[in-house]
């Protein structure tokens, strides 16, 4: 049960939502800054648990993704060689690291162009290859000694403060099934903004939790009680469930956030309107389809839940949650 | 296309067979093409497909030696370890290089598997013995189709004792499936099989479906013989007509029928030879089907199988939310999923909503089937740094450190290997280190720099 | 006589899984400070060092309930702490609060829980970093004429170190002479009772020393080392500078140079032990500053405490270096002589090569094993840690017919059970015999008889009925 257990965490540091963050009234916001503090506690006691814990970190920038923490050495920057008596020299070391690869890499951005999206795809899939090389050498190699130690028992967290973007659906889709292969955990800790409908389907389809921080004050208890127990542990100590978790999809052709969509028989493309032709597989659709579905469509959008279709036996349907 | 000879001990590695002595075929190539006895098992409309083990070992005392070891070279320290290591990646990379052009495929797919129970699947020509054998490939058969056609059904069928057999019904959950054809006392083979009626009732089965969906028939048969009532090839026209698709993998050897029923329907005949060709054979009917039959019908402007369906994407409750009535057992219960049109509660995807008819499914479930369609471009193995002006240092996936000095084991540059263990993605640019290169064409299907 | 009945574990995975590093129990120096006053652990957790060495001991789930409560400001009520827990978590919770209790980290409490103050604040201060207690070691300052010896030095000094111990024990009995580690060790291992003074100055190694060759490194250390902390309260030694230098070393960095500066004068006593044992190297005996080696900084971590390399530049060995085969035959690609003399043990050494030793496995060594003490199941645990990597692809790891074998060695050291008694012979007569026969048995002590030669063996707790009742007939019969 007591077995080194690797964590990667993903970092969400879009400048744009952290300064909306940092405004934000209702519910309170964080600063960046209060949240790295707190974010560096959290890391700290995941070493601090045993020695042998592993940690990488992946910050995910506008645009772009690197690695910005390792606990094996990839990353190095210029390494304050102070001697502080103080601090357990593993932690100065990640500090001082992650902190000044995030403030060169943050300071590089002009806050006058316009922010390219989010590189989360970039961090998860990197963080996966990480996963898989740290699996695939601890397996293969002679190095291992008692056999058990190589099992590192991998998870991510992903700390978000985005909204979803649609155009990453489909790999953000494929990163969660090779960690489903992998049996990765992800979990999902969302500091600001709404719901995210895709990385509650990662949480939700590999095991791990998902948590809407409520109170930021409280932001780093939430991270020790739900992110720090490593899956052995949490069988034992219960960790936050998500409530309801919302399969929606995009749609391959505006990216849209959908829940009924038309779905191409051949290659499963999903369209947010009928198309006369799918755009992925080339297939033409039969005109008659094309019709009924027009004629249909209106009736759905129009009609939603109001419509009493009556629920069969009187059941009650439950009121869509908000 | 006899592979040339630096390779096999390569192939070794990967299809772990169980000598270091690879065997070469009697590389005349049309022999096997289109003559006699098991040689030819192999359909050849799937020359696309690495096939090591039907190609590389036809029969066991055919089998030439191979020098395996001469292929091998010790390095500076004369230490076989790099050799072995460069090897191994080798074969993991050529699998990588089989064409990657996306191709339509069916993917909604309805199958029924049709195990042979007859008294000659008792031969112990395969070990344990040839029924045994067949349960336990049947079994890790299921397991993988449906991890990769995860909105496709199975049903299956048994042939014993002149008559056909149901043994599950069409189902679109692997554990039933599963345990339809866990207990082995049930299935306990006599008699002999019947092609017909094996295949008449797993074409009943299949009568109702939707057009848009594939109709398979995969046949494990052991038997020399088959006990049909009436006239078989009345069964294969009816087939013929409703488009469903017959593969056989036969155990002991080729007959004339099961050829005509595959090759009419467009499906794949094989005789396996041995317990890992057999396992080669029934694999290959795993992964979705270019559709062919198709193309070749109406082309691309009529194709009426074709349809766009609509779907709704459900809300799952969890296990604390207020209990209520669902619309399909009219239980009370608090989990379960909403249909997004009518907000009915139905206990499980995928389904058809009760109440508005609506087609329910996870995305999930659908985006399983994402990668066969948008697969990662191959990356280009990197011969030299010459042309770059900055080399990366390091793996743009793993981070883990390229070697500065290209590896001194390469006599045949070449067969896509990079001396410097770099790969290099064609859209951006960044470089990878070999285990990346696999597991990212392999599992993940998303490169991580362009992130497509 | 009944025979002894005869039950064997069943091979493999059991008797593995007890044996790695114990699941369930806690680590030994945690034991140890239950046993400690509360004011001696509260002094304790004055150090961050002290706190984060002593919460890496402890279990996973009461580091987790410890990390729970480390941020809260308010205590937590127990109903809302229980709330945490599932219900397979229940007993292990109860557990980790008991445990948490005992080392004064959590104060029991029936309504509300909160952590002991002086390790809360400790803890903090540790993962937060900051403060000014300097518990994490003072790196000396750069010195360009001695820079810092390098890992691979501190490697080979650390091994040495531990290897003259062991190998001195292993070697006591033999007639040997290896080098003798200092007399520091050497009282230490006397106290300890690994080793004992059998005639006149001439330690010898005891069963109990046996057995403690056959330890992972780790326990081994800490067996140690906690002989050593109780000799340090004897020696008026203050135990929680003692311990808090301990666990501080377990904290620092392989490859450093630390300064002296900041040491109590008990901790620089403790320096020239340390040395002793390997877990600190010094340039000279007076040296200013001292390095750490990977014993001291793999304390509290369960990596090996010892380097990889044992000897040969070959790398593997400290993975595993033992191939059994099922003839009992047994291969040990090793050529450190320690370990040959720990094989020696129980192992009849047929052949050895330059990096290959080659013995079987026979009754007479096992049973020359037994007999020093040593249990099956520490044979077949030490077989197991240090198996060829190769062997590990085998399921069950040892072959079953071995294992089993030398348990069924080692019952039949117990076949003989002894029991007092008194034989009872020269009836005068074939009815006399059979009278008081019945007679004993009646009373249920006959243990063994024999018709033939008119004679039975009686327990001692029947000795006085049947001698009364004897003497009795006798007396019948004279008169």
């Amino acid at each position: 049960m007591d077995k080194p257990s690797h964590l990667s965490v993903i970092l969400d540091l879009s400048p744009t939502q952290w300064a909306l963050c940092a405004q934000s009234a209702n519910p309170t916001g964080i600063t960046l800054q209060t949240f790295l503090s707190q974010l560096l506690a959290f890391l700290n006691a995941h070493i601090a648990c045993k020695d042998e814990n592993t940690l990488a970190v992946f910050g995910a920038f506008p645009g772009q993704s690197g690695m910005l923490y390792s606990s094996t050495g990839e990353i190095t920057s210029a390494r304050t060689e102070s001697t502080d008596a103080n601090t357990y020299r593993p932690f100065r070391t990640l500090d001082s690291t992650l902190m000044t690869l995030i403030a060169e890499r943050l300071e590089s951005y002009d806050s006058t162009t316009e922010e390219a999206p989010i590189g989360l795809v970039g961090c998860l899939t990197k963080a996966l290859c990480y996963i898989n090389r740290a699996i695939t050498t601890s397996s293969s190699s002679v190095t291992e000694i008692e056999g058990a130690v190589a099992s590192v028992d991998p998870r991510i967290l992903v700390l978000s403060v985005s909204p979803d973007q649609s155009s990453t659906y489909i790999p953000i889709m494929n990163s969660i099934f090779s960690a489903q292969k992998l049996k990765v955990t992800i979990d999902v800790c969302k500091i600001f903004g709404a719901e995210n409908v895709f990385l509650q389907q990662a949480a939700h389809l590999t095991g791990g939790a998902y948590v809407q921080v409520e109170r930021t004050d409280a932001l780093l208890q939430y991270m020790m009680m739900s992110f720090l127990p490593p899956p052995a542990i949490r069988q034992l100590i219960s960790v936050p469930t998500q409530d309801r978790v919302d399969f929606r999809a995009a749609c391959f052709c505006h990216k849209r956030i959908v829940e009924i969509g038309f779905v191409c028989s051949v290659c499963l493309s999903i369209f947010c309107q009928p198309v006369p032709v799918c755009s992925t597989c080339r297939t033409k659709f039969p005109i008659k389809t094309l019709q009924r579905l027009r004629d249909a469509r209106p009736l759905a959008a129009a009609a939603p839940p109001t419509k009493p279709l009556a629920p069969k036996n009187g059941t009650a349907t439950p009121a869509r949650p908000g | 296309m006899a592979p040339p000879a630096g390779r096999r001990i390569g192939d070794d590695f990967v299809d772990d067979s169980d000598s270091d002595v690879s065997i070469t075929g009697l590389e005349d190539e049309p022999s096997r093409t289109k003559s006699k006895g098991k040689g030819k098992a192999i359909d050849r409309n799937k020359k696309d497909k690495g096939k090591a083990k039907a190609k590389e070992q036809p029969y066991a005392w055919e089998a030439s030696y191979t020098r395996s070891w001469e292929t091998v070279q010790e390095d500076e320290a004369g230490r076989l370890e790099g050799a072995v290591q460069d090897l191994i990646a080798r074969g993991r990379r050529r699998r990588l290089l089989a064409p990657a052009a996306a191709i339509r495929r069916t993917i909604i797919r309805h199958l029924v598997l049709v195990l042979d129970l007859s008294s000659a699947m008792m031969d112990r020509d395969m070990r344990p013995t040839r029924f045994d054998l067949m349960l336990q490939y049947a079994r890790e058969f299921v397991t993988e189709w449906f991890d990769q056609n995860p909105l496709g059904q199975i049903g299956v069928v048994g042939m014993r004792g002149g008559l056909g057999e149901r043994i599950g019904e069409m189902s679109g959950n692997p554990q039933d499936v599963l345990k339809a054809i866990s207990e082995r006392h049930k299935l306990e083979p006599n008699g002999e099989p019947s092609l017909q009626n094996a295949i008449e009732m797993a074409r009943s089965s299949m009568s109702h479906l939707p057009t848009h969906s594939s109709r398979e028939i995969t046949i494990i048969f052991g038997s020399l013989t088959t006990c049909d009532p009436g006239n078989i090839h009345d069964t294969l026209d009816e087939c013929l007509k409703d488009r469903i698709r017959i593969s056989i993998v036969a155990l002991a050897a080729e007959m004339k029928i099961c050829r005509d029923l595959c090759e009419k329907t467009g499906g794949q005949f094989g005789v396996a030879m041995n317990e890992g060709h057999f396992k080669d054979l029934l694999f290959e009917l795993i992964p979705p089907p270019a559709q062919r039959a198709v193309a070749r019908a109406g082309g691309p402007g009529a194709n009426p199988a074709a349809d766009l369906m609509i779907m709704g994407f459900p809300m799952r409750l969890p296990d604390t939310s207020p209990p209520s009535l669902c619309v399909c057992h009219s239980q009370m219960k608090s989990e379960g999923f909403l249909c997004p049109r009518c907000l009915a509660k139905v206990c499980d995807v995928p389904t058809d909503c009760d109440i508005c008819g609506l087609m329910i499914v996870s995305s999930p479930h659908l985006a399983r089937s994402y990668h066969h369609l948008f697969p990662v471009k191959p990356y280009a193995a990197v011969m030299s740094l010459e042309d770059t002006p900055d080399p990366s240092k390091r793996c743009h996936g793993c981070s883990v450190a390229f070697r500065d000095t290209p590896s001194t084991m390469f006599g045949a540059a070449g067969e896509g290997m990079s001396p410097l263990g770099r790969y290099r993605c064609p859209e951006c640019h960044n470089d990878f280190c070999t285990d990346c290169d696999v597991f990212v064409h392999d599992v993940v299907h998303c490169c991580p720099g362009c992130g497509k | 006589m009944a025979g002894p009945s005869i039950r064997i574990k069943p091979a493999g995975e059991p008797s593995k899984s007890t044996n790695i590093s114990g699941e369930d129990s806690s680590h030994r120096l945690v034991a140890f400070l239950q046993s400690q006053s509360q004011n001696t652990l509260t002094r304790l957790y004055q150090k961050p060092s002290s706190c984060l060495s002593i919460f890496r001991l402890l279990r996973p789930l009461e580091r987790q309930l410890v990390m729970n409560l480390l941020w809260l400001e308010m205590p937590v009520p127990a109903s809302t702490m229980a709330a945490w827990v599932t219900r397979e978590g229940k007993r292990p919770y109860h557990d980790a609060l008991a445990t948490l209790a005992r080392l004064h980290i959590l104060p029991q409490s029936p309504v509300k829980h909160a952590l002991n103050p002086t390790f809360k604040s400790s803890m903090r201060q540790a993962i937060t970093g900051g403060g000014s207690s300097g518990s994490f070691g003072v790196l000396s300052e750069n010195d360009d004429k001695h820079p810092p010896p390098d890992i691979e030095a501190l490697d080979a000094y650390a091994l040495e170190r531990w290897e003259t111990i062991l190998y001195y024990m292993v070697s006591s009995g033999t007639g040997q002479f290896p080098a003798r580690p200092s007399q520091g060790v050497l009282y230490l291992l006397q106290r300890s009772r690994l080793m004992a003074n059998v005639h006149g100055n001439t330690l010898q190694i005891t069963s109990a020393g046996f057995q403690f060759l056959l330890h992972p490194p780790h326990e081994q250390l800490w067996e140690l080392l906690l002989q050593y902390l109780q000799m340090a309260e004897e020696r008026q030694m203050d135990l929680v500078e003692v311990l808090s230098f301990l666990l501080m070393l377990s904290t620092t960095e392989l490859g450093k140079d630390y300064s002296m500066e900041n040491l109590s004068a008990t901790q620089k006593a403790m320096l020239e032990d340390l040395r002793d044992y390997g877990l600190i190297k010094q340039r000279t005996a007076t040296s200013r500053r001292f390095s750490p080696t990977r014993l001291a900084t793999t304390l509290t971590s369960s990596s090996p405490p010892l380097p990889t390399s044992t000897g040969t530049g070959n790398g593997s060995q400290a993975q595993g270096f033992i191939v059994l085969e099922t003839n009992y035959r047994l291969y040990a690609y090793t050529d450190n002589p320690l370990q040959i003399a720990v094989l020696n043990l129980f192992v009849t050494l047929k052949s050895r090569f330059p990096n290959l030793v080659v013995g079987q496995i026979t009754r007479e060594s096992v049973k020359k094993a037994l007999t020093n003490g040593i249990t099956a199941d520490q044979v077949i645990s030490y077989l197991i840690t240090h198996a060829h990597p190769q062997m590990r692809k085998n399921k069950p790891l040892l072959p079953v017919t071995v294992q089993d074998q030398i348990r069924l060695w080692e019952l039949e050291k117990n076949r003989v059970k002894s029991q007092e008694g008194y034989l009872y012979t020269a009836f005068a007569s074939q009815a006399d015999y059979e009278y008081v026969l019945n007679y004993a048995k009646q009373l249920d002590v006959v243990l063994w008889e024999n018709a033939s030669r008119r004679c039975f063996f009686g327990s001692v707790e029947g000795h006085a009925n049947i001698r009364g009742f004897i003497e009795r007939r006798s007396a019948a019969g004279n008169a």
